[in-house]
């Protein structure tokens, strides 16, 4: 039983991509992908079903891992070497690093831990179930997503020959390797994983193949593979020092925390890497040039994830250490830094792209943290952000095919032109800052939790303050309309792109309500194993409340308030059936006109328009103002970090 | 408890309200309006004519409205105070849209001008909580008034600069000169009437409402200062109030900037100095 | 209803339109807000918004340009509402009434409900004005609900 659903989990997505890299014919391709979605959702919650579990393979399956690292190395390095004419400085430093980790690779396989077997080789708790759970569902509909979706693109560029075969073979691969980078025990067979999710990430940024595209595709990949460096050497001192590969021995270990510290330290940077921390943030926002899908599937839900996971994943073993209290200051700092960088974008994606990034910094400032509470806090945020985030990405990929447009400013009155994806983004939007949807829990979590850390504390409060501004603003637009009587449309999206939005958009809001359950099941085992000697995590769940030592959330008079709202705003908008529709005050100088916005009446009769947008304070919350000052500091805090780690404190 | 809150919470609001404007008056040498003025405000504003742009926006004056009274309400349950934060951010949420919902030039302004402003007064809002938890050990209103009441010392004796802050924080959250920035409060005008200026008749009275309980729960963390002692907590509430009145009326109103900076500054600078200085008491 | 009603005499907001006014009868508008006459002890509230006002002034003499933003502002004013005509010019036309361009009197435009004489009318006359005005509204109530009920 546990070999198949292995097997389903992490070999089938590999299959089913060669298969769509072989299929010429569009309408094949799409059974094929939307079936193996559907198999990867069921087989992810009989997965749920079957609980926490070990699985060793043999060891000539090491082996055989061992010469895929090798070929996968090669094949970055020669990619990034063949496309050197269009960043020679990215191109190079990753062919560098990637040839540094094939000697790392080869100098620790064959000469320092030869033929050491490492059992198991997979392991499951609640957190790689979670994991799982993310990437196969939502991982699923985006797939699902991209296929209509692709359709669109490939119109819209005017391509004489179809490049989806390649696109869904990595789309759809990357789900395996994800699944294995989250189920693996071995820490070589993560490595292994985790580089197969830098190369997918290489080729489905620069899919275009725009001059853009490739720069881009190249900035990601050299600085994903020196944190493989760093991941590596950790990996190599962790060997030499502790004598172990394998994670349920880091967590559980009773090592002398002195030696796990600088191994850990570079596996910590591995993962600032992978989730795109500040001074790394360049290479996710520059990823954003890659279609929708994969924004949506492998740079905000998943794959930047996975730097997450292995942070949050080895919290224990680093617990009460300086490097703890560093790589909550590491994450503090990125949750600010990247929300004010949001406050001045007015592009769609980057905004999101920007979010996501503070998102991570903030579950691995709890990371950081490291008391059941704080790890609470953080297994909330991976759930809801991830699918919370998936739908908003999802919903601009639609918006942008529906409008022409991914600005915020060309949003004005999209309820009036697209009404099922803007009450959808509505929603998704929603759920990202206020209560009581999971995210918001999730912070308000982090910040009781960051109580014992204040400056922490007070990165967070700064950072979520400024989450405000965008989200209110932008949900703002979506929802605004005319004020003259519009023509109700029927909006006209695909079937296969319409289910993903709502599944994901109702999931979003499920979660919501079975939030105890969520908590009592996944969570708090997990903090109660990891965390044996502290018991400040929730003390009390259920009966509508989420209690802890320091304070209390009582969930249920905001939903009994959130269906107050609903019945009366019903009630009321009935009522208002007779009430007089006015436009908008103009100071009586309102222009008749056919345009679904008010203008000013002019000179000899004619009119003028007004032009009003967002507030992007860019002179305080630009990117010019702000890149140089938060890399800066923020490479001080790695460098500290290192130090600290150095010294074994 | 709770229906006491929900029906005494604006009746109070209310009249402070009218003695605001009494005071108000006073100042500016006028004999003033009567301190039932705003009940008859909002009476008369119910009994307008319905005039609405789209109907979205009357979803967001109940949200703002009903919101706000929850944020009240668990106050006066003695709620965790950041939860508290947290819903008072919903109602203010519902505002921000419900004027941007509207292709108006001044409430597309306004709004705009009132994301600053919850720029401004939400961190430290949070802060001011934090510090109460660095002293009481909790975020919960009811265990930090406990805390007062058992070691008989009020929070005002170890927070002094937290309170200062809250002077200003107050300001912004009831958009008082030099803060009212998003829209002005009684006759003062702001880019004509800023985040308001497209919500008339019933509904302004219905904002008008939440506002009051926005009044209230503002005072409430003024009154949690000095717990200990409830008659001295509600002479700080007095002072605070008038204290409020008179920077109103003696000060013009500032850019946002200056706001941003005032509050980001000066305000995080004073809490973070007071809550380092209380690892040496 | 009754409270509703002792209300609405009690809370006019007035929006005050100039519609070429020679000044004259502006600065008797503004000087009702002074501390001299301090019109808000009768919670009147000058509003620069015309869908939160309750009574409508205008002031100076109509023409041809600007009546239609006389009409549009007054269209923005929620029932039950009272215009107030302040000063000749604004009643009849009053000294340019014979000139090419001028309407003579906002009652050609809209319904007047009081006409404030004088040139310029004085405060204590505006006042009075405004307080008779109120007086209309129970009228102006009752057709408003005869309307709804006829709706
Ligand atoms: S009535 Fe007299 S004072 Fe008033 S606007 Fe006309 S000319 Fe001026």
């Amino acid at each position: 039983m546990l070999d198949t659903l292995l097997l389903i989990l992490i070999a089938l997505p590999f299959i089913a991509g060669f298969i769509c890299l072989a299929l010429k014919n569009h309408s094949a391709r799409a059974v094929v992908v939307v079936l193996v979605s559907i198999v990867l959702m069921i087989t992810s919650v009989v997965l749920l079903g079957q609980g926490n579990f070990e699985y060793t393979l043999g060891g000539q399956w090491n082996t055989l891992i061992t010469y895929l690292d090798f070929a996968l190395l090669a094949y970055i390095a020669f990619q990034a070497f063949y496309h050197r004419k269009y960043h020679s400085l990215f191109a190079y430093s990753a062919v560098i690093f990637a040839i540094a980790s094939i000697v790392m690779v080869y100098y620790f396989d064959f000469v320092m831990a030869h033929g050491i077997e490492v059992e198991p080789t997979f392991f499951a708790d609640q957190l790689s179930i979670i994991m799982v759970l993310i990437i196969s569902i939502v991982g699923s509909l985006i797939c699902i997503f991209g296929i209509p979706y692709m359709k669109d693109h490939e119109h819209h560029l005017h391509l004489e020959i179809t490049r989806q075969p390649r696109f869904f073979l990595y789309l759809v691969l990357f789900l395996g390797a994800m699944n294995g980078l989250v189920l693996a025990n071995n820490i070589v067979w993560l490595l292994f994983f985790w580089e197969i999710t830098t190369l997918c990430s290489f080729m489905l940024i620069g899919h275009d193949k725009t001059e853009i595209a490739t720069v881009n595709a190249l900035r990601a990949i050299s600085m994903n593979m020196l944190g493989g460096v760093g991941f590596t050497a950790g990996v190599m001192i962790l060997f030499s020092n502790a004598h172990t590969l394998s994670l349920i021995d880091i967590i559980n270990s009773n090592h002398a925390p002195s030696l796990l510290i600088l191994p850990l330290s570079l596996m910590v940077f591995a993962g600032l890497t992978k989730a795109a921390q500040v001074p790394f943030q360049s290479w996710l926002l520059g990823a954003m040039v890659a279609p929708t899908p994969v924004s949506a599937l492998l740079h905000s839900s998943t794959m930047v994830k996975a730097g997450v996971y292995l942070i949050v994943r080895l919290a224990p073993a680093y617990a009460d250490t300086w490097l703890s209290t560093m790589v909550a200051i590491l994450g503090g700092l990125t949750f600010v830094i990247t929300s004010a960088l949001a406050v001045g974008q007015s592009n769609g994606k980057k905004v999101l792209a920007y979010s996501t990034i503070a998102n991570l910094g903030l579950i691995i400032a709890c990371a950081g943290i490291n008391t059941p509470l704080a790890y609470a806090g953080a297994i909330f945020l991976i759930i809801f952000h991830a699918v919370s985030k998936a739908l908003l990405f999802l919903c601009v990929g639609t918006i942008e095919h529906g409008i022409g447009s991914r600005d915020i400013e060309d949003m004005h009155g999209l309820v009036d032109k697209m009404p099922l994806t803007a009450v959808i983004s509505v929603i998704g939007m929603l759920t990202m800052f206020l209560p009581p949807f999971g995210m918001l829990i999730g912070k308000w979590t982090a910040m009781e939790a960051a109580s014992v850390l204040p400056i922490v504390l007070l990165l967070m409060i700064l950072g979520s303050a400024i989450t405000i501004v965008f989200w209110v603003r932008w949900a703002g637009i979506l929802m605004s309309t005319s004020s003259k009587p519009v023509k109700r449309v029927i909006e006209n999206i695909a079937f296969l792109t319409k289910t993903p939005l709502v599944v994901l958009a109702a999931l979003a809001i499920i979660l919501n309500v079975i939030i105890f359950q969520v908590y009592n099941l996944m969570i708090s085992p997990l903090a109660k194993v990891y965390y044996t000697k502290a018991a400040d995590t929730f003390t009390q769940v259920g009966n509508g409340a989420l209690v802890n030592t320091v304070g209390s959330f009582t969930l249920w008079p905001i939903f009994a308030t959130v269906i107050v709202v609903i019945l009366f705003s019903i009630y009321a908008v009935g009522k208002a059936k007779n009430s007089v529709v006015t436009a908008p005050y103009m100071c009586g100088e309102t222009a008749d006109n056919d345009e679904d916005r008010p203008r000013f009446r002019a000179i000899a009769d004619g009119w003028v328009d007004y032009s009003h947008s967002n507030y992007y304070l860019n002179r305080v919350f630009g990117e010019e103002v702000l890149t140089n000052g938060s890399n800066i500091i923020s490479i001080i805090a790695i460098l500290v970090m290192f130090i600290v780690a150095y010294m074994g404190l | 408890m709770v229906v006491l809150a929900i029906v005494l919470g604006p009746i109070i609001g209310g009249l402070l309200t009218g003695i605001d404007r009494k005071i108000t008056a006073r100042l500016q040498g006028r004999f003033g309006p009567p301190i039932m003025q705003p009940f008859y405000d909002v009476f008369k504003l119910l009994g307008k004519e319905k005039f609405i742009n789209n109907k979205v926006q009357i979803v967001y004056v109940i949200t703002y409205l009903f919101f706000a009274m929850l944020s009240f309400v668990l106050f006066v349950l003695g709620q965790d105070l950041i939860a508290i934060i947290f819903v008072l951010t919903v109602g203010g949420g519902a505002m921000v849209m419900g004027a941007l919902s509207v292709r108006s030039p001044y409430s597309q302004i306004g709004s705009q001008r009132e994301i600053l402003q919850m720029l401004a007064y939400d961190p430290l809002l949070i802060i001011t909580a934090v510090a109460m938890f660095m002293v009481t050990g909790s975020f919960k209103v009811a265990e930090i008034v406990n805390y007062q009441i058992h070691n008989n010392t009020p929070l005002l004796y170890v927070l002094p600069l937290v309170f200062i802050v809250l002077i200003e924080v107050l300001s912004i959250k009831m958009r008082k000169s030099p803060f009212d920035i998003s829209a002005g409060q009684h006759a003062h005008q702001e880019i004509v009437r800023g985040v308001h200026t497209e919500f008339s008749g019933p509904y302004l009275a219905l904002i008008e409402v939440a506002h009051w309980y926005e009044l209230m729960l503002a005072l409430g963390f003024v009154a949690i200062f000095f717990a200990s002692n409830w008659y001295i907590a509600a002479t700080l509430v007095i002072v605070m109030y008038l204290l409020e009145i008179i920077l109103d009326n003696t000060t013009a109103r500032l850019t946002w900037k200056w706001m941003l900076k005032s509050a980001w500054g000066f305000g995080i600078v004073l809490c973070a100095v007071n809550i380092i200085a209380l690892y040496f008491i | 209803m009754g409270l509703i009603n002792n209300s609405r005499a009690k809370s006019p907001w007035v929006v005050h339109f100039d519609c070429g006014s020679c000044n004259g009868c502006d600065i008797e508008v503004l000087a009702c807000l002074t501390p001299l006459y301090d019109i808000e002890r009768f919670g009147i509230l000058n509003i620069g918004n015309p869908k939160h006002a309750d009574v409508l002034l205008v002031t100076g003499t109509v023409n041809p340009r600007n009546e239609r933003v006389l009409r549009n502002v007054y269209e923005q004013i929620p029932e039950p509402k009272v215009v107030v005509a302040i000063g000749a010019c604004a009643c009849t036309g009053g000294v340019f009434a014979d000139c090419y361009n001028v309407i003579q009197g906002v009652d050609k435009i809209i319904p007047v409900d009081v006409y404030v004489p004088g040139c310029a009318a004085r405060p204590e006359a505006i006042i009075d004005g405004v307080v008779l005005g109120l007086q209309k509204f129970q009228e102006k109530v009752e057709k408003m609900n005869k309307k709804a009920v006829g709706n």
